[in-house]
């Protein structure tokens, strides 16, 4: 098998260094936690989000079960809101509810306050320190992961996002004076966890795929930001966008990321022919984290895996978060094909 | 009275203003339509919701976007506003085709999808009952035993918070089996929904009427039914 005697976390490391690889990894930048991990340290979904050593535990234990090759944090989107100001709510039900914003309170670019002790703001120092739980408990053989927002899909979680995205075409220099903060709030939320020792940094601008925006008003508006961000983080950086992405893919390459992350709504072959062929372009993606990981069968899993390498993927990675309650043998059925038929099509390369 | 001629120049003024965003457009064509004594309703189903079929189709083919249609929604509604009042209350209960209970699942707190939704349901004279978005899930059947409503519209926009729908599919199925249940949202396909047990599922805001009314007759159909059965 390829990658023989390397560790998972070496693994993942050397292809986003982009050295030529006999390997596909599987691994993702958003997060995997399953009710089995929560299991395994007695834990309930609604205790991971505001306790360090909860959230790296839950974090850890799809590696420890499943033999996935990265551990991420954190698992709710409202961590950089709740810096902002935005009031969290946390659910306390038996339920798998993950923490929301019931109310944007940002009206106008004049309300955004950025705290000037970012490193203590809010839940930074929460995933600062799972971070640097994990490094320190698995870090050697895993790879340690976190990620952060694009401003697009920031301001939707602050402020009105009809009015945003109407203001797009009406006002859209009022919308960039609005993003502007929120990209310097991500790109030092991102620092902060490199800091605390994240081995990659995913960025999420999940709120703008070509369902809601144009390809041309990607082109105009976003990708400037991401271009700068891309600067500000540096490498390993990944851009990850869900939905559909076949028209902008190209536009996401351009923005220089070290890896761009689709999902299953993406023509992965198509998109290995606009992006360019590895190890200098990579490629990751696109299992659907529901159809196939939660509501298929392990055979479903292996032929989707094989389907996305056929395609040309350099790294199997859920097109979303891993749903909690995905069965435990979708898991390793996704892990195994991976790494079996990911060799096996190495070699055959 | 209107004559022909005049009726389709304020039918297309309508329409193509609620394609083009042209709200000032529509508001005028509205105004005159009020005027001449053109029949509100026509002016409702083939001027403004004819202008957003059109604006699905563009949707459908990347030509719009969701800022684009945001804008057609504005233009609509702002015809709406001045034609509705002007349906008879006969004609209103004559063309009521039913009450529906529309929000977005708990956890979740996008709402546009939903916002389109009812549109279609408020230009189609359905009486909306609007809860909101992260709305707990018993809510939904509260709302529908309160309101009596044959449909209930549900929405998730993340695939972390679509689960919540099931639930409350079957919490209400349990309650009242008669009642239609539609799904939607982005994470959503016809399989999920079916999954799910819902009666329809509507991928975006234009087919969710259809859907609608189809599932209306349905269970007319099965009222039918059962009033048959139970005669001696």
């Amino acid at each position: 098998m390829g990658g023989n005697g390397l560790s998972s976390r070496e693994k993942v490391m050397r292809l986003l260094n982009h050295e030529k690889v006999d390997f596909v990894p599987c691994f993702s930048g958003m997060g995997n936690i399953t009710m089995d991990g929560l299991e395994k340290y007695g834990l309930h979904f609604n205790e991971v989000h505001q306790d360090a050593r909860k959230m790296a535990l839950a974090a850890k234990a799809t590696p420890e079960l499943f033999g996935y090759d990265c551990a991420i944090v954190p698992f709710d989107f409202n961590i950089s809101a709740e810096v902002m100001g935005s009031k969290v709510q946390y659910y306390t039900t038996e339920d798998i509810l993950y923490p929301s914003i019931p109310e944007k309170h940002i009206k106008s670019f004049e309300d955004i306050k950025v705290p000037s002790d970012l490193e203590n703001a809010g839940r930074f120092p929460i995933v600062m320190e799972a971070i640097r739980i994990l490094k320190k408990e698995i870090g050697k053989e895993v790879a340690v992961g976190s990620w952060v927002l694009g401003p697009f899909t920031l301001a939707g979680q602050v402020t009105d996002l009809t009015k945003l995205l109407k203001d797009t075409f009406k006002k859209p220099n009022e919308v960039i004076q609005f993003l502007n903060p929120l990209r310097d709030i991500l790109i030092a939320e991102a620092k902060l966890y490199q800091k605390a020792g994240a081995d990659f940094i995913n960025v999420r601008e999940m709120g703008t795929p070509v369902d809601l925006l144009s390809p041309r008003l990607w082109k105009s508006m976003i990708q400037p930001f991401m271009v700068k961000m891309r600067e500000e983080i540096g490498s390993p950086v990944i851009l990850h966008i869900c939905g559909k992405t076949n028209e902008i893919v190209h536009f996401m390459h351009e923005c220089g990321y070290d890896a761009i992350s689709v999902e299953h709504q993406n023509d992965v072959a198509m998109s290995r022919q606009k992006i360019g062929p590895p190890p200098g372009n990579l490629l990751f993606g696109n299992l659907n984290t529901f159809k196939t990981m939660v509501q298929g069968t392990p055979e479903d899993v292996v032929k989707e895996v094989r389907a996305a390498i056929d395609g040309g993927v350099d790294a199997i990675w859920p097109g979303c978060d891993i749903w909690p309650g995905t069965p435990a043998e979708n898991m390793k059925a996704m892990v195994e094909t991976t790494k079996e038929y990911g060799s096996k099509k190495k070699k055959e390369a | 009275m209107v004559d022909e001629a005049k009726r389709e120049d304020i039918l297309k003024r309508l329409s193509d203003g609620v394609v083009y965003y042209d709200e000032e457009k529509v508001i005028v064509a509205s105004n005159e339509a009020v005027e001449d004594g053109l029949d509100p309703f026509d002016a409702i189903m083939n001027g403004l919701a004819a202008g957003m079929e059109i604006v699905g189709q563009l949707y459908e083919k990347q030509e719009y976007f969701v800022p684009e249609i945001l804008m057609c929604a504005d233009a609509l509604y702002a015809g709406l506003n001045i034609l509705r009042p002007h349906l008879k209350a006969k004609e209103m209960k004559e063309r009521v085709k039913g009450q529906v209970v529309i929000g977005v699942v708990q956890g979740d707190v996008h709402d546009i999808g939903k916002n389109l939704v009812k549109m279609m349901f408020d230009v189609a004279g359905f009486t909306v009952h609007d809860l909101g978005a992260d709305v707990p899930l018993e809510k939904f059947a509260e709302e529908q035993v309160r309101t009596d409503s044959n449909i209930i519209a549900l929405s998730a926009m993340m695939t972390t918070t679509m689960m919540g729908m099931k639930k409350v599919v079957q919490m209400i199925k349990e309650r009242n089996p008669e009642v239609a249940i539609m799904v939607g949202g982005a994470p959503l396909t016809k399989e999920i929904a079916d999954v799910f047990g819902a009666d329809g599922y509507a991928e975006n805001a234009g087919n969710a009427v259809q859907e609608a009314i189809k599932m209306i007759s349905r269970l007319r159909e099965m009222h039918a039914k059962r009033q048959l059965e139970a005669a001696p």
